[in-house]
């Protein structure tokens, strides 16, 4: 059954769209991130233009965060400091992103800096994963009862100035961390359409520390009000949110999330991160190969200006 | 889909027949000298009479009576729109050619061109061209090559020629102007606004012609000019003009509306959709 899709210009087949939605929302059941890094790269490979995959995926991220962000905040597993101080730079990162996005868009270089900021932001955090899940396996396995070490390790970051305490993380530590942290979140959301979960989350635990608990609900959080915020910039500078795409999507999402999370439950944790990230690397070596291949054609179209 | 396709092929089929009948009644089918063909014989009113509208039609003495339906007054791009194929059918007085040129509306379109660098392939080179037509179909009831190399000429564009007279909006070599023109028909052709393969108009019982005019999904809006040409010995002896219009209705046409024009509420009601359904489905799907 095909669809016209009136934004993004062109018809697709609704089981396909559903399909891509249930599999960014098994994702984000499984791994409690949001799946948009899988789904916007294959939107664009279907065929959506990129700047409509983008700002629509955008979209999508809002249902898919309210919706585990319902939990989390029922739990008691937000740090609203912490997610408040993210928030802040997440939202002047993101104003900028939407910025710079419509900016490279008009020079024709937007599906390139798409395709490069994928590979290289889901090539390290994909080995980063993968390096430490393996670690953490046979650590254990070395020694199953050995003692756990400190909280966190101190670097060089926690001298920063303009210190806060964040109860619920149990942490002082500078505020600019968590801002500049949410300002880098807030582009890549407003440029790649990703609420940004997979690179927020191990970031929050290795870098700040937090503890894991509060992790996932306050970078819901977050990612929740710097989605809604791209959804809207990119509405209404580039008008290139498309709402039924967007449906589309969030439904197939609604139903993937719970069997993610059904999958998530009978499985280790480090065989979970482990699995999460191989997909990460398959997803940044598949893109890459899109930009080392000889294109099929050489040539491609920028937007048409009718002129008056 | 495929019952409204059958179905307006044969709303088109009667109308064809009915047309060719009102003909036959009509006053005469050979014109007789001297003698203007009635306005409207049987034929839509909106059909231009020649002499008087192109004015590549020489000035004979008569002119033959050429007239053209389309299966569709429209093509309306709606939420199950896949592309559509449109019927135009007709007739003409025998002898004669008949050519079918269907073009979109101009803009100017950007060309770009992807080089290796670094072995990364990437956009490198640009070029812009002012009046690009959206869409350019021509179609021909003999091999356009024959007809056209007989000097019909004129205003009788192939796609070939019809692209040489596009403006690059900025100077550049003849020879590498002539790789991104090639580049701008390739790019048209795959999304299928140049269609290549047309097919021939095909004539019946030596007056009535028909062809089918496809478009594709991703189609542009605006108004379409279909225009239809009878050559007599390599001459435009008569010619019309439709015009076509193309464009999003319903729901389709609504929402595009509002995201051009009212930007900032859509994406505040994209916003609020997304909450509402993100949190309906997690709740219900959660209970499950």
């Amino acid at each position: 059954m095909e669809i016209y899709l009136p934004i993004a210009e062109l018809s697709m087949n609704v089981f396909l769209l559903l399909g891509l939605g249930a599999a960014a929302g098994l994702l984000s059941g499984m791994f409690g991130v949001g799946g948009g890094f899988l789904a916007t790269p294959l939107l664009i490979f279907v065929g959506i233009p990129p700047a409509v995959a983008v700002a629509s995926q955008a979209n999508q991220v809002v249902a898919n965060s309210i919706s585990s962000l319902q939990v989390q905040w029922r739990r008691g597993n937000v740090d609203l400091r912490m997610g408040l101080v993210l928030l802040a730079g997440g939202m002047l990162g993101s104003s900028g992103g939407v910025w710079l996005f419509t900016y490279l868009k008009r020079i024709g270089q937007i599906d390139f800096v798409i395709a490069v900021l994928y590979v290289v932001m889901l090539s390290t955090i994909g080995l980063l994963m993968l390096f430490e899940s393996l670690r953490s396996y046979f650590r254990r396995r070395r020694n199953p009862d050995g003692p756990r070490g400190k909280l966190h390790t101190h670097y060089l970051v926690h001298r920063l100035p303009l210190k806060l305490r964040f109860y619920k993380s149990k942490l002082y530590i500078s505020a600019l961390l968590p801002l500049g942290l949410g300002f880098v979140i807030g582009i890549l959301s407003a440029i790649l359409g990703v609420g940004g979960g997979f690179v927020l989350v191990p970031a929050m635990i290795y870098l700040l520390g937090m503890p894991t608990a509060v992790v996932i609900g306050t970078s819901n959080f977050q990612i929740l009000f710097v989605a809604a915020n791209v959804t809207f910039l990119q509405a209404a500078t580039n008008g290139t949110v498309d709402v039924v795409l967007a449906l589309l999507l969030i439904l197939g999402g609604v139903v993937g999330a719970p069997i993610g999370a059904r999958i998530a439950a009978k499985l280790p944790g480090v065989a979970l991160r482990a699995l999460m990230s191989l997909l990460i690397l398959a997803v940044a070596a598949e893109l890459l190969t899109e930009l080392l291949r000889t294109p099929s054609s050489l040539y491609s179209l920028g937007s048409r200006e009718v002129l008056p | 889909m495929r019952a409204g396709m059958l179905a307006a092929l044969g709303v088109a089929f009667a109308l064809c027949a009915s047309a060719a009948g009102a003909l036959a009644q009509g006053p005469r089918v050979e014109p007789a000298p001297g003698a203007r063909p009635a306005p409207g014989i049987g034929g839509p009113p909106d059909v231009i009479a020649p002499p008087s509208v192109p004015p590549s039609v020489p000035n004979e003495p008569t002119t033959p009576d050429l007239i053209v339906d389309l299966s569709l007054a429209r093509v309306s791009i709606t939420s199950a729109f896949q592309g559509e194929s449109i019927l135009m059918f007709g007739m003409f007085d025998p002898p004669g050619e008949i050519v079918v040129v269907v073009a979109g509306p101009a803009a100017r379109e950007t060309v770009m061109r992807k080089q290796r660098f670094l072995g990364i392939w990437l956009n490198t080179g640009r070029q812009s061209f002012d009046d690009v037509p959206a869409y350019y179909a021509i179609a021909a009831s003999q091999p356009l090559q024959r007809l056209l190399a007989r000097g019909a000429g004129g205003e009788i564009l192939s796609l070939e020629d019809r692209l040489a007279s596009v403006k690059p909006a900025t100077p550049r070599d003849a020879a590498d102007l002539a790789r991104f023109r090639a580049g701008l028909v390739e790019v048209k052709r795959r999304e299928g606004l140049y269609p290549a393969a047309i097919g021939q108009v095909t004539v019946q019982a030596g007056r009535l012609f028909r062809v089918d005019l496809p478009f594709p999904s991703r189609l542009p809006e605006g108004v379409y000019d279909v225009r239809v040409y009878l050559l007599r010995e390599g001459k435009i002896v008569a010619a019309v003009s439709r015009p076509l219009p193309v464009g999003k209705v319903g729901f389709s046409a609504q929402l595009a509306g509002w995201a051009s024009h009212e930007g900032a509420l859509y994406g505040v009601g994209a916003i609020l959709m997304a909450l509402l359904v993100g949190w309906i489905g997690g709740s219900v799907m959660r209970r499950l």
